[in-house]
């Protein structure tokens, strides 16, 4: 550990630590980790204390960046770091990593370029994403394969400040691959989310949403093409703090041989939080009897006049659209795969990034061609 | 060009068509008409090769060719088109996308050269003006949100797209109003070549006033009970079904 650490910080990161020891590594007996049993993934080489790597290809103009593991942290480093969420793999990232990158947009900041992060190697490592006051940035995160990795990532929007976070996670055989990512919005500002996910042993998202003031809104979309033995999590908590909130969730899972998509999505509207807007759905295609989806979306409602839709649906292929596509002519495997393609495309299409958005499309068109 | 003997066909455990026997020439057009439930729609699924469709006694011969060991991509490849009564809707794959692969992947199979986007456009747009099909309509999702009509509209652009051989039209008329009738219809005439064969399935006899048959094939109780020129089907309209079907087949 950095002596170097403010007081500030050195004491939530204590506090992380008492909470990550009184849970451990999470077991299926965990609820919030029932379909993803990140103990027996990793089994005897465990979580251990290795330092994960992170990297950012030509910072765009307008971005500010702070290397954690270096003294003398800016101070809107020290107002934000390890404030937000309390996820069991957060306060292990906490308690074990002595690095990591913190960015800021200030105030007002438009930045046109995406800016580009990626994690790799093994071990612990944490982030935080400061937006100011109305800045807005384009955020795509790239996942390198690791044999673990686990990421604990702030992000802080201000008001009227907005983000759109692109992930994309890759096809892999043996990565247990977990990341936690705490949003705190507040008024009038906006998060977009993707996350795209191809698969490995283990392969978590977690993200735990504070709406935090009047107009706030949170979109998170997905995909994933998982075939193999190939284990995809997508586990949302979103918490409506403040009223007339909004949040949006569109999750799509094709799975293949003895693969598994999991998804929960948890929607609190806390008290007072009235006239909220929440709507969820989750859905996933099984190619084969061995494939398993998950989907478990869940509401908790403490307010007055709020507007709150889920489901959840899986399914096979449509047969009466396969034998028309088909019957004009288009041979089956492309047909499945068009298919396919066609199942995934409206959670795609919740991409704003116009490169971003080609960029799924295309490694999804990759990954069906395996499948279909 | 078509040639079905003595066709039997199952839906699981149940006999739908019970000997049907039919044969079509390049060049003719040919209605079948028949009351709700004598195995219409069969006809025309067995034809393009729908799975659970089983064929348990007797042929059908396409060119010389035994249709029912082809699958449905390979039947269109060699010129077989199905209208169908319900197109189905595919949300996430855009009308013209859908036309493009279809069409190239015809193409392909004949080991004839992909069309870029360019060309297909072209083709498409010079086919769709005559059927009143939209740009609009082309960039839609494949049916989604497509009126009755315009869903019809889309079949007859497809099949003045692919050119077939032998098509089929399964209840091209029905939820149709007057003008839609008559687009079709008009859409189907400008196909009829030397060179193509039709199949036109209807339950009404308001269609055939469009696209005059060269003959009329009745169809119940899975077989061909009468026969005839294209007046039979005014006697259809004036007599009713019941009136054939009381007679000994």
């Amino acid at each position: 550990m950095t002596l170097a650490l403010p007081s500030t910080i050195q004491a939530r990161k204590a506090e992380a630590a008492t909470i990550f020891g009184s849970h451990g590594v999470p077991t299926r007996r965990v609820e919030e980790w029932k379909y993803s049993d990140l103990k027996v993934a990793l089994g005897e080489a465990g979580i251990g204390t290795d330092q994960a790597l992170w990297q950012v290809d030509a910072l765009p103009d307008g971005v500010e960046m702070f290397d954690l593991s270096r003294d003398g942290a800016p101070d809107w480093v020290q107002k934000h770091f390890a404030t937000a969420g309390r996820n069991i793999m957060g306060t292990a990232s906490l308690t074990l990593s002595d690095g990591g990158v913190a960015l800021r947009i200030a105030k007002g900041a438009q930045v046109s370029a995406a800016l580009k992060l990626a994690f790799h190697g093994n071990g612990h490592v944490r982030g935080l994403l400061v937006l100011e006051e109305g800045a807005s940035l384009t955020l795509v995160e790239s996942v390198g394969i690791a044999d673990f990795r686990n990421v604990g990532f702030e992000i802080v929007l201000g008001e009227g400040a907005s983000l759109e976070h692109v992930r994309i996670s890759p096809r892999s055989g043996d990565a247990v691959l977990v990341e936690e990512a705490s949003l705190r919005i507040a008024a009038g500002a906006r998060y977009r989310a993707h996350f795209a996910g191809f698969g490995s042993k283990l392969s978590r998202m977690e993200l735990e949403i504070a709406l935090e003031g009047e107009g706030a809104q949170a979109h998170l979309s997905g995909v994933s093409v998982l075939d193999g033995k190939r284990h995809s999590d997508v586990t949302t908590h979103v918490i409506h703090r403040h009223g007339n909130t909004t949040s949006t969730q569109l999750f799509k899972h094709v799975a293949g041989g003895y693969a598994r998509a999991v998804y929960q999505g948890k929607v609190t509207v806390a008290k007072g939080a009235d006239g909220s807007d929440s709507h969820q759905s989750a859905k996933a295609l099984l190619l084969s009897e061995n494939a398993e989806a998950d989907l478990k979306p869940e509401l908790e409602i403490f307010a007055d006049d709020v507007k709150c839709a889920h489901g959840a649906a899986v399914g096979d292929l449509d047969a009466e659209s396969l034998f028309y596509l088909r019957a004009r002519g288009i041979p089956e495997a492309e047909a499945r795969g068009l298919l396919l393609q066609a199942f995934l495309e409206d959670a795609v299409a919740e991409i704003v990034n116009t490169d971003q958005r080609e960029l799924v499309r295309t490694e999804l068109l990759t990954a069906l061609k395996g499948i279909a | 060009m078509l040639e079905i003997k003595n066709l039997h066909v199952s839906v699981g455990d149940k006999e739908i068509l019970k000997g049907l026997t039919l044969s079509i020439k390049a060049g003719e057009v040919h209605a079948i008409m028949g009351p709700n439930g004598s195995g219409k729609s069969t006809l025309s699924y067995v034809l393009a090769g729908r799975a659970g469709y089983d064929i348990t006694e007797g042929s059908i011969t396409y060119n010389g060719e035994d249709l029912a060991a082809l699958v449905p991509e390979v039947r269109a490849a060699r010129g077989v088109f199905l209208a169908m009564q319900y197109p189905v809707e595919i949300p996430g794959v855009t009308t013209m996308m859908f036309l493009k692969t279809a069409l190239n992947s015809q193409r392909r199979a004949r080991g004839e050269s992909d069309l870029d986007a360019v060309a297909v456009l072209k083709l498409v747009r010079a086919k769709a003006k005559t059927l009143n099909v939209s740009e609009e309509m082309l960039k839609r999702a494949l049916n989604v949100g497509f009126s009755g009509g315009e869903k019809k509209r889309l079949e007859i652009l497809q099949m003045a797209l692919f050119e077939p051989k032998l098509a089929v039209l399964d209840e091209t008329d029905s939820g149709l109003d007057i003008d839609a009738l008559k687009l079709v219809a008009e859409g189907v005439n400008t196909l009829r070549d030397p060179s193509r064969a039709m199949l036109v399935i209807t339950h009404y006899q308001r269609l055939l006033d469009y696209i005059v048959p060269d003959r009329i094939h009745v169809l119940a109780r899975g077989r061909i009970v009468a026969e005839g020129g294209k007046e039979l089907a005014l006697e259809l309209e004036a007599k009713g079904y019941e009136h054939i079907l009381k007679e000994p087949a």
